[in-house]
């Protein structure tokens, strides 16, 4: 085996791992489609364009599959080459820590740590910037539409906001 | 003399105190977005979509259009300085665009750009007048079969012009049609894909799926590098093209304008296409193509023209046919559904004030755009010394904010930062997500019309191609299909794709 055909056979192949993952989903799609029923084509139900909306997910995901191993393709590790990959995945973990405090915390005690935390990690902002805009502009945000615009943003447990 | 009786019917509501305001906004926001890289016109839309149910249908729409075409005219200014497109429309103008700038003609580039978008956005509406009142004629003759078809073809233009390989376009329309199915059932009323979950009874919303898919996903990607920004610092002076840029820029300015107000109607089709074959056009006509890439005035000119005129055919099948034939369209459309309206056939006669209204304010807009990009754009310059590092914050709080006041629901905030990441590991991994968000919008109607002609015609596939429109639809999306295949049409796909989200 040659050098070339182990870079083809390889798992860690970004498209690889896409046309798997559309594959997995056409599946899911078509057996949902199925649990739904399809009906006749006289008097389709409401399964029948899932069902073959899924078939046709797979047909494209097999493809994607199949020129993945026959043409090779890109590792995942090179998707990231030359970028600093640590900046989005904490802005990812900001936004998800953000969703699951929103409720509990209110907007006014969630939004302004998220703004701090990216105007610090994205690409440090100085704090005696960073802090008045964090704090800022979310108030700002809430007392226009709060005040102004009469639309209610969630307060939280503790009421505030 | 209808038409002129109802240009002075859409005046008189586009000159109302209120919609000129609306109308301002729009095209001030549109080329705001369009000046800033990173964000683009449908950010910029979804963010402002909810704004629009504080007002009557026709501000909330007029300040809409205005976001599309004024980002039009702010993409350029970016390219030309900068060398970065502040839209995807204005990538080609940054080839001579910038070099222009670079050889100290920034402001006959900027002129020209300024003066064909205006004489191109002009003409389209003109157009737009004549051609829509009887398209939407005809289009009432539509059946389902036909609406089936037509959005099909929609959407494999659309996935046929996507960067990337056609499959993966593909399988991402496919997910989009699957997304927009989510819901209750519109003829059984049976909950799909719920899983349990009240919240999805009514479907998942369009605000916060392209809220992440196109702000939170874009400012992921863009905090992975620094920007870099060779602006142009030196003072410009003359935005007045002279006698010699003209000349040169008349033919491409006509031909842009042409070619552009025909591939915006296309469905699929769209502002981005009309400046890359506009591009291709000029090269091709011109007597001396090696100067094409380095500050030829023809290839701002032509490319600047064509994108305002597919900004303007674009509402074509929007307003006749209530087909979106881009995504932009498909927000607009989002924008008339929120207000309890159907864009179609019958639009024009039933309210005939909104769809001249829209028409005449484009008019207005235009001057207005006119008169922002050139005085102004001083400051426009100025304004991409915005730091990055304050704006990405800002924009992730206004599109949570955005999600939220279009709903009042959490839930919608989840689903925006749920997408946002899905949407940024999409991209990674080389999937457009264009093809999602138009099949997500196209796919319910699609359904409905699908399960319409096979009940009339009692399960007769072949409805599909006995109807004449219906049939040439399927043709022309077949051969789509098939022309990845074939090695000569492959390469030219690969020239005109696209990265609508850009």
């Amino acid at each position: 085996m040659n050098d070339q055909t182990s870079v083809k056979l390889r798992l860690n192949n970004s498209e690889l791992w896409g046309g798997l993952i559309g594959l997995a989903l056409g599946g899911f799609v078509i057996w949902q489609g199925v649990k739904l029923k399809l009906g006749t084509i006289n008097d389709p139900g409401s399964g029948y364009v899932l069902f073959y909306t899924g078939i046709l997910m797979c047909v494209f995901a097999v493809s994607i599959v199949i020129s993945a191993i026959a043409e090779g393709g890109p590792t995942l590790a090179s998707r990231w080459d030359n970028v600093s990959w640590s900046k989005p995945l904490l802005v990812i973990v900001c936004l998800t820590a953000f969703s699951f405090a929103l409720e509990p915390l209110g907007f006014l005690l969630s939004s302004i740590p998220l703004m701090l935390l990216l105007l610090r990690l994205i690409d440090p902002v100085r704090w005696t910037l960073a802090v008045p805009i964090a704090a800022l502009v979310p108030l700002g945000m809430w007392w226009v539409l709060k005040r102004l615009l009469l639309i209610q943003l969630p307060s939280g447990l503790f009421g505030i906001g | 003399m209808d038409t002129l009786l109802n240009v002075a019917h859409g005046f008189g509501v586009a000159l109302l105190p209120i919609n000129l305001l609306y109308c301002f906004i729009g095209v001030f926001i549109g080329t705001l977005v369009g000046v800033l890289p990173g964000i683009g016109p449908i950010s910029a839309m979804s963010l402002l979509l909810p704004v629009t149910l504080s007002g009557t249908p026709e501000s909330g729409i007029i300040m809409m259009a205005g976001i599309y075409y004024g980002s039009m005219y702010g993409g350029s200014t970016t390219s030309i300085l900068v060398n970065i497109p502040g839209e995807a429309a204005s990538v080609v103008t940054c080839i001579d665009g910038h070099q222009m700038a670079k050889q100290g003609r920034a402001g006959p580039a900027l002129g020209i750009s300024a003066f064909g978008s205006f004489i191109a956005g002009t003409f389209s509406l003109v157009a737009l007048m004549l051609v829509a009142p009887r398209l939407a004629n005809i289009a009432i003759a539509f059946g389902p079969a036909e609406y089936f078809s037509l959005m099909v073809l929609g959407l494999i233009v659309l996935t046929f012009l996507t960067q990337g390989s056609m499959p993966k376009a593909l399988l991402m329309a496919c997910i989009g049609v699957v997304l927009g199915l989510i819901g209750l059932d519109s003829i059984t009323a049976q909950p799909r894909l719920t899983f349990g979950r009240m919240e999805l009874i009514d479907g998942i919303g369009l605000v916060p799926v392209v809220m992440g898919l196109f702000g939170v996903a874009e400012v992921l990607l863009n905090t992975e590098q620094a920007i870099k920004r060779d602006i142009i610092n030196a003072r410009i002076t003359q935005l007045l093209p002279n006698k010699a840029d003209w000349q040169a820029s008349a033919g491409p300015v006509a031909r842009g304008t042409l070619l552009g107000f025909l591939l915006g109607i296309l469905p699929g089709g769209g502002a981005v296409v009309a400046s890359f074959a506009s591009y291709a056009l000029e090269k091709r006509l011109s007597k001396t193509p090696e100067r094409f890439g380095h500050g030829a005035i023809e290839g701002v000119a032509g490319p600047e023209s064509a994108n305002n005129a597919a900004a303007g055919g674009a509402f074509i099948p929007l307003m006749t046919l209530g087909i979106p034939p881009n995504v932009v369209m498909a927000l607009l459309l989002g924008a008339f559904v929120i207000h309890g309206l159907q864009p179609g056939p019958l639009l024009i006669t039933q309210n005939p004030g909104l769809f001249w209204g829209i028409v005449a304010s484009m008019y207005i807009g235009n001057v207005m755009l006119l008169i922002l990009n050139l005085p102004l754009i001083g400051m426009w310059v100025q304004l991409l010394k915005l730091p990055y590092n304050i704006l990405f914050p800002l924009i992730i709080l206004f599109t949570i904010l955005g999600v939220y006041c279009s709903s009042n629901n959490v839930f919608d905030v989840y689903v925006m930062i749920a997408f946002g990441i899905i949407g940024y590991f999409m991209r990674k991994l080389g999937f457009e997500p264009a093809p999602l968000v138009l099949a997500f919008v196209l796919g319910p109607m699609m359904e409905n019309n699908l399960r319409k002609s096979l009940i009339l015609s009692q399960g007769d596939l072949w409805t599909f191609v006995q109807r004449p429109i219906s049939a040439a639809c399927l043709a022309l999306a077949l051969m789509l299909l098939i022309a990845p295949l074939l090695p000569a049409l492959r390469k030219k796909r690969e020239l005109v794709a696209l990265d609508e989200g850009a």
